[in-house]
Order: C-alpha cells, then structure tokens, then sequence
C-alpha cells in the first residue's frame, strides 16, 4: 500500500506508467505474462524487469540518477516511498526480499532460509545469517537483537513507521508497544527470533517481513538518535547493505551522503561480503541528482550515456522513446490500478443497480486513452491488478465472465446495458430523475480527463453532478478519505499494495472492518458482511496459490456488487541512458534496483 | 531622513510579522496535506497520528506555535527544523541562498540594462525598425510564461538536449566561489530566462516614457539652447525613469515567484525550489522560513527604491 499515501499517489499512480511482462530472453522483447499469470497483459517489443538480464553485468562505473523529486524518509524505520525503496533495499537487508524480476515471491535476505511457522499459525522463528556486518561506523556483526530493535522502534512515536500496524498489530504486546521491548518478539540466541502472534495470522506477517522494518538497526548506535523528536537516525543510519550512503568517520549521512533537494550518493558498503548476498551490486557508486522537471529530465535521460531517469517520464518522452530510443525504454506492468470509487453508504449510489449502470455506461477505453493509451494502460476489469497472484483466476485481462458481470463486458461503454440497471434501479426512463447533486472530486493534473469523464457519464446518465478538482494530497485528506463529507464518487483514487499479495490489494480498499472517520481507504465504504467475512477468513490462509484463489473469489464478489469502478490497470515506464542495463523491480513499479543495474 | 527610514524600517518589521502570521495560518487552516497524516502512512490509526503530531509540535494550540516560533525566530534567528529531513531550516535556507541570489541579482541586472537600454533606444527612434522589431520581441517575450521560455530555451540551446548546442543547460549550476566561469555560463540562460519578461515591461515603459518627455517644451528649450544632443537624452531619460523605479520594487516579488519557475525548470537548487517542494511535502517548517526570507528580500527592496527615488526625483521630500 506504500504508494497509495498521498505523496505515493501523486508521483507514482497520478503519472504515467507502462506495460508489460514476459516471458521473453534479454533486453528488447517481452510479451506478457506476469509471475501470477498475468496472461497477454504488456506491451511488447520493451524490456521489462521480467526480461533484463539480472547476471552478467559489467562491474564499475558510476550511475546518476535524475530525480524530480526529493527522497521522504531513508530510515528503514519508517521509509514507505518507492523512491526511497529504491535507496533503502540497496542499503539495507530486511529478513526477506523480493527479486527483481518478482511481484511476490519473497526470498530470505538478512534470514538465513524460510520462516518455520507453528501449525497453529501463531508462532514465526527465523534464523539469520552470520556474518553480515554493518557498515563504518559501527562495522560489527549483526545479531537477532538488532531486527527485534529494528521493529520495535517501529512502533517508537519517534519514529511512528506507517505499517506497523497494519502488519504487525498481531504481535504480542504490539497494539501497545511505543518503542521499548515488545512481548512477542524474543531472541532466544544471536542468530534466532522468534515471534509470537496472539491469531494466526503468520500468514501477513511472514508477507510483511520483506519491508524494509525488518532492516537490523544497531540499538547502541542509533538509540541517541531515536531519542529526538522526530528520530534523526535516517541522517547517520548505517547500512548491511551492498551500498551505503557516503558518509564521515563519525556516521553523519546528512551534508555529505544526502544533501536534502540536492543530492545522495551511495558508495559501496566496506563491510558487506557477496558470500552471504544474491545481489551483484555491479556498480561503485550511484549519484542522485535531484531537482529539475521531468519534461527536461526524459530528455536528458535519452541522450546520455550513464543517467536513468526515476519519476515516471511524461508522456511525449515515453512515445518518443517508443519510436527512436527503444533500447532505452522500461515497461514495467503491476504498477497498481485507478478506479472510480462511489459512496456505497449514502446517497444515489448505495443502490447497486446504479453503480451497475454507471459501470456498464463509462467509456473505459476513452479513459485509458486520455491516460497514455495502451502503452501506458490496460482497461481494468476487476479490482486484482497483473501481477499480484489470483489476477488471472479473476478474469485476467478479460475479467470475470457471466451474465451477472454483463457491465463489465463492453470497456467502450454500453448504454443499453446502463439503460437495463437504471430501469431496475427504478427510473423507468433509463435516467435519473432524483434531485440529489452527486458530489465529485477528483485529482488535478494528468488524471483530469478521468474526471472529466466520469463527470460526463454522470450527466449522460441525468445525473445532476458537481466536479470538483483539487491537488492530489487534497483530494484524499480532506475529501475522498474523510466518510463524513459524503463525496459520492471520487473517480481518481488508485492503488499499489506494498506486496503482491490479494489481501494487501483488498484489504484496506474494500473492507467494511477498515472504515475510519478519517484516513479512510475504503473509498467507497464497502460493507459488505459476506464478503468482510470471506476476507477474515483468506487472512489466516497459508500458500501463495491457496492464497490466490481464495482473493481471487472475493474479487469476483466485489465486481458482482460492483463496490467501484475500475478503468485503469497500470503500467510503468523507465528511461535510463544509452549506456546503462538497467534492471528495474517489477514488485516496486519498475524503478531500478541498483543492486543488479550495471553499465555497458 | 533618518526618522523616515527608521519608520519604514519598524513597519517593515511590522509587515514580516504580519507575513509570517498569515503564512502560519493559511497552512494550517486551508485544506492542505497535514503533514502528521502525510507521515503516518495507510491506514494510520488515530493513536499514530496524535503521536505524531506530538512529535511535531502540532498538537498545541495554535498560538503557543506562533509565539513559540516568533520567539526562536527573533531570539536566535531558529526557523525550526524540515519535518522530512530533520536539517535546521536556517542551514536549508543558506545552502540555497547564493544560488537564488546569483538568479536573481543577474536576472535584475540584465533586465535593468537590457531593459532600459532597448527602451531607451527605442523612445529614440520611433518607428523605426529598430524600434519595431525590438517591441515586437518584446510582446512575445511579456506573453511567454517563464516555465514554457525556459523549456523552449533549452530544447533549443542547452549543451545536453537543445538543437544548437550552445548553453549549459538543466542541473549544471555550480557555486561561483567552486568554478566562476561554469558559474557565470550556467547562468546565463536562466538569468535571461528570468529577465525577459520584467525588461520587456520594463523597455515599452522606458519607450513611452521617453517619447513623451522627449516631446515636452523644456527639451525643446534645452535643444533651442544649444545644449548637447547626449545632454538633452540625459534630461529625457532622468524624467522618464521616474515611474520605473517604482515599478522596480514591485518586479522584485515577481523576481521571486518566477525563480520557482526557474529554478524548478534549470534544477537549481535555490530556496524558490526547496519552498515549492515544501509546499508539496507539506513540510511547514521550510515553507514558513523561505517566505520570510522571500518577504524579507521585498521589504528590503522596497525600503532601498523609496530611498532611491528622492535620490533620483530631487522633487520628492521625506516627511
């Protein structure tokens, strides 16, 4: 869910993205199939994370690296930004990872194999490994002890990591925790942790021990830091990592490695031996640059040799690449989805043949259009996005079929079928004829046509409606997050689960347990008892493939209550320099993993 | 005259904190990103968000903020700490002042000189080509936005990108004390950038200014006189650059919104871009202490042209 805070949303979702998967050799052909099974979703013809080559790689040399936009937070502690992820999985080893080239499947990092889970799902033990050291200043070996700290800070109001919670929360002793010890995180040696649950959801937390909480921090070192108000360990913090962020003899990171709205530079970690690490880390150094526009910035990228560029490029750069610098060009798909979310509670659309026929009567295509087109889209049919396991089961790119989804048949839109859900919703005419102003909000930005749209499909309907636009952050922490103001469609909301997982897709967008006053995700306020339930029950599920299928059910029931809208599955695109093999991650939105990216 | 510019002084003074209150307010009352929210992540609980804003300060009431801010402000010139990076707002500020300064001093300077110059040539021929086509320039240059010109400029001549390869374009700024002359070339085309718009305003002023008073009866009389042709311009250009300078306290706000645009377009890292990433970020802190300094630098402006027009006009007497 990392990118869907605000600022994720912005930069991330409110841009433009790419395609596409496959199954292809090297660098210049893909054609689709995520590792879930995503089918014919991509855009072939473009390198992908699926297809570059992560061995082989020329070691040396120094990448740049074009950023618009400053990093948030580079403390693992409380890091939830893909760009800072990007800094933060090259610096630090949390006890599982995700390679490149996989939108899910996990591997052991800092953790010496996999998690051994009780057969009552409440009990989790992981073995690290030994000899993984931190990096200058503090160079010793790393223990247990250090990832207990490590998670137990994150609960620190110093710190306040912002998934904690939403992770974690079954940890004994963690609903209260504040920074001190926690209950049910005990390290029986310097090699073992062990943690305890108080519900068998070993499941969710096994998932959510490759972010980046589970990084080792040194208690003795970054304890003084933790103590200020807000921690400034993130401007001394040490890595165990391939890469560190250059820093002095005393650790000080900030002036020197990271210069806020100016630079960062990651040098290689001194203390970090290939023996205990799947990445290669071809490079010496890695220089940010940030600043600029990204307009200028795609340019740069496409005519140079040894930049990348991070944000999302705008779209006259990716159709430029398309067509002249295709070697440059990276589409990455599972970027996350867009969909109209509509008040299920109150007003209009808590009848469900209404949202039946705004559904069957918005021009999806005319949306992903205004979007990018299908370089940069795929229509989306149900709410699982490519990638995360159970996509296909869903429907795949085609969706869920059958007379009950006969809404979502036609993505161009289809007025007799609208026509259909009205009548059945009580206006005989095919038109609404109550009174209520529907209230819109949407994003401004590139996300405006969507709006537009959605707002015309509306009218199109007789409905009498309000559109609203205002900046990203806005329109979700003052509207579309808040029940109490009774937004009845904000068309520009978007999601990117921290990992590909159905519950980390659905959880928070659709259950009816996960309504807050404020801060609310659930855009739409789905409540629905059935399906809240079917989502208790997949939490405790054990299996990547059990798991799939049991989500892809409960995507099903949430298209047959039609819960939102959805239009847009996304596609991120990349540019790096004519020099650069680039190796993005296809689990954080294509952006490049500097552990496996080289220069030719 | 000493009294009067200590007055201006005190309500200089007076203006900032006015400047400061409002900015305080507005960020924390209009619908914005609250950055304990923006922090917290998904699903924050409410608990996580109070601790948050306990860490932040943002918990106490709003006047114990403003007077607890006020005080380090002008007890010990502390304008508090960036919520994201945790670095001293002072130290953000001085990091970037030299690159907005060098922005804006050359963009002042090309637009005065520039300005003046082809206002002044122009006032003096009328209607001739040199007259045409430099106000002709100068309504495209007084339409072009400064984000849109700075694109076109260095897709045409940045170094990197451009189709005549000439400038240092985007992300080349380098301190001038570090290397003068990369300095001085990076500069050049956002300083032109920068200036283009103001000493297009400021030439079709100086123009009409000039022609009018190129006309009056004492230039005749200065001409009937014998006097030199160079004197009688002098005489001109004197009474006509009156009203400019007037004009010129004004541009220097529009100096600092548009080296956001600048900045932003030619990467360089000056407080017009650190404030619109402030802005973004919700990082208050920032915000507050780079529109201080901003409202700082246009107070100043404006108590330096007052001062400068009774040197300029002998007519205008301080009371």
């Amino acid at each position: 869910m990392r990118s869907l805070k605000p600022f994720g949303f912005a930069i991330v979702l409110a841009t433009v993205s790419l395609v596409v998967a496959a199954c292809g050799s090297n660098s210049s052909t893909s054609s689709t199939s995520s590792s879930a099974g995503a089918g014919t979703v991509g855009t072939s013809g473009f390198q992908s994370p699926l297809t570059e080559p992560e061995t082989g790689g020329k070691r040396g040399g120094t990448l740049v690296i074009l950023n618009e936009q400053d990093f948030e937070h580079l403390d693992p502690g409380d890091s939830y930004y893909d760009i800072d992820y990007e800094v933060v999985y090259a610096t630090q080893r949390p006890l599982y990872s995700v390679k490149p080239d996989s939108a899910y499947e996990a591997v052991p990092d800092l953790a010496e194999g996999q998690p051994e889970i009780s057969s009552d799902q409440k009990t989790i033990t992981v073995h690290i490994k030994h000899g993984i050291h931190f990096s200058p200043p503090v160079d010793r070996e790393v223990t247990s002890e250090d990832v207990a700290y490590a998670m137990e800070r994150g609960a620190n109001p110093n710190i306040e990591n912002p998934y904690f919670h939403t992770y974690f929360e079954s940890i004994e002793g963690a609903p209260k925790a504040d920074g001190g010890p926690i209950m049910g995180i005990q390290t029986p040696n310097k090699y073992t942790i062990v943690f305890h649950l108080t519900e068998p959801k070993a499941a969710i937390v096994v998932d959510a021990m490759r972010l980046p909480l589970t990084a080792p921090v040194p208690k003795e070192y970054a304890e003084k830091f933790d103590k200020n108000k807000p921690s400034d360990y993130a401007n001394y913090e040490v890595a165990t990592g391939p890469y560190m962020l250059k820093n002095n003899a005393q650790g000080k990171v900030l002036g020197i490695g990271y210069v806020p709205g100016k630079s960062a530079t990651l040098v290689r970690n001194p203390n970090w031996s290939s023996a205990t690490d799947y990445r290669p880390a071809y490079l010496n150094e890695i220089q940010y640059k940030i600043g600029g526009t990204e307009s200028v910035i795609g340019r740069q990228v496409l005519e140079s040799a040894d930049d990348v560029q991070n944000e999302p490029p705008v779209p006259s750069d990716v159709q430029l690449a398309a067509e002249s610098h295709k070697s440059q060009l990276e589409i990455s798909p599972g970027a996350g989805d867009h969909y109209i979310a509509v008040d299920n509670k109150v007003g209009p659309f808590s009848n469900i043949d209404l949202r039946k026929a705004f559904w069957a009567a918005l021009d999806r295509k005319a949306m992903d259009k205004a979007l990018g087109g299908e370089l940069v889209t795929n229509v989306m049919t149900h709410f699982l996005y490519p990638t995360v396991p159970g996509f296909e089961q869903a429907g795949g790119l085609a969706g869920p079929k059958g007379p009950q989804f006969d809404f979502d048949e036609h993505p161009e839109g289809d007025m007799a079928v609208a026509e259909k859900y009205m009548k059945l919703a009580g206006y005989p005419t095919g038109k609404y004829t109550g009174t209520k102003t529907v209230q819109i909000v949407g994003a401004t930005g590139n996300r405006e046509p969507a709006a537009e749209i959605a707002n015309q499909t509306l009218k199109n309907l007789g409905f009498p409606t309000k559109l609203t636009l205002v900046e990203t952050a806005t329109m979700y922490s003052k509207y579309c997050n808040v029940p109490k103001e009774e937004i009845e469609v904000c068309p520009t909301v978007g999601w990117a689960a921290d990992f590909g997982d159905g519950q980390a897709v659905l959880d928070a967008t659709f259950n009816g347990r996960l309504i807050n006053p404020t801060n609310n995700e659930n855009w739409s306020q789905t409540d629905v008892p059935k399906i809240n339930a079917a989502m208790d029950a997949a939490e405790s599920i054990v299996g990547i493939a059990a798991r799939a299928s049991a989500w892809a059910k409960i995507d099903d029931e949430l298209v047959e209550d039609a819960a939102a809208i959805p239009y847009d599955y996304e596609k991120e695109a990349s540019l790096e320099g004519s020099q650069v093999a680039g190796v993005g991650d296809l689990w954080n939105s294509g952006l490049w993993n500097l552990s496996f990216t080289s220069l030719k | 005259m000493t009294a009067y510019i200590v007055r201006r002084i005190l309500w200089g003074i007076a203006t900032l904190v006015i400047v400061c209150a409002l900015t305080f307010l507005l960020f924390r009352v209009l619908p914005s990103a609250n950055p304990a929210v923006l922090r917290a992540g998904r699903n924050p609980n409410p608990h996580a968000i109070a601790n948050i804003e306990k860490v932040l300060g943002l918990n106490r009431p709003l006047t114990v903020q403003f007077w607890d801010y006020m005080k380090d402000v002008v007890l010990h010139f502390n304008l508090g700490y960036s919520f994201y990076s945790d670095e001293a707002v002072r130290t953000l500020i001085g990091e970037r002042l030299p690159a907005t300064l060098s922005l804006a001093v050359g963009a002042a300077l090309l637009w005065i000189v520039g300005g003046l110059g082809v206002g002044i040539i122009s006032g003096l021929r009328p209607g001739s080509w040199l007259d045409r086509s430099a106000m002709g320039t100068a309504l495209v240059l007084v339409s072009a936005p400064e984000f849109w010109l700075g694109l076109v400029v260095l897709l045409l001549f940045a170094k990197d990108i451009g189709v005549v390869r000439i400038f240092p374009g985007a992300g080349s700024y380098v301190g001038l004390t570090s290397n003068p002359w990369n300095w001085f070339t990076s500069m050049l085309l956002p300083w032109f950038v920068l200036a283009a718009g103001s000493a297009a305003i400021f030439a079709r002023l100086m123009r009409g200014g000039l022609i009018e008073a190129m006309g009056e009866d004492y230039i005749r009389t200065a001409r009937a006189k014998g006097l030199r042709e160079r004197k009688v311009v002098r005489q001109g250009v004197r009474s006509a650059i009156n009203p400019i300078t007037t004009l010129l306290a004004l541009e220097v706000s529009a100096l600092i919104g548009g080296a956001v645009l600048v900045e932003t377009v030619f990467n360089i890292p000056g407080i017009g871009r650190l404030a619109y990433n402030a802005i973004v970020e919700g990082d208050f802190a920032v915000v507050q202490g780079a529109v201080l300094v901003a409202a700082l630098f246009v107070v100043v402006a404006n108590i330096l042209v007052d001062i400068g027009y009774a040197y300029l006009d002998p007519r205008v007497r301080y009371s």
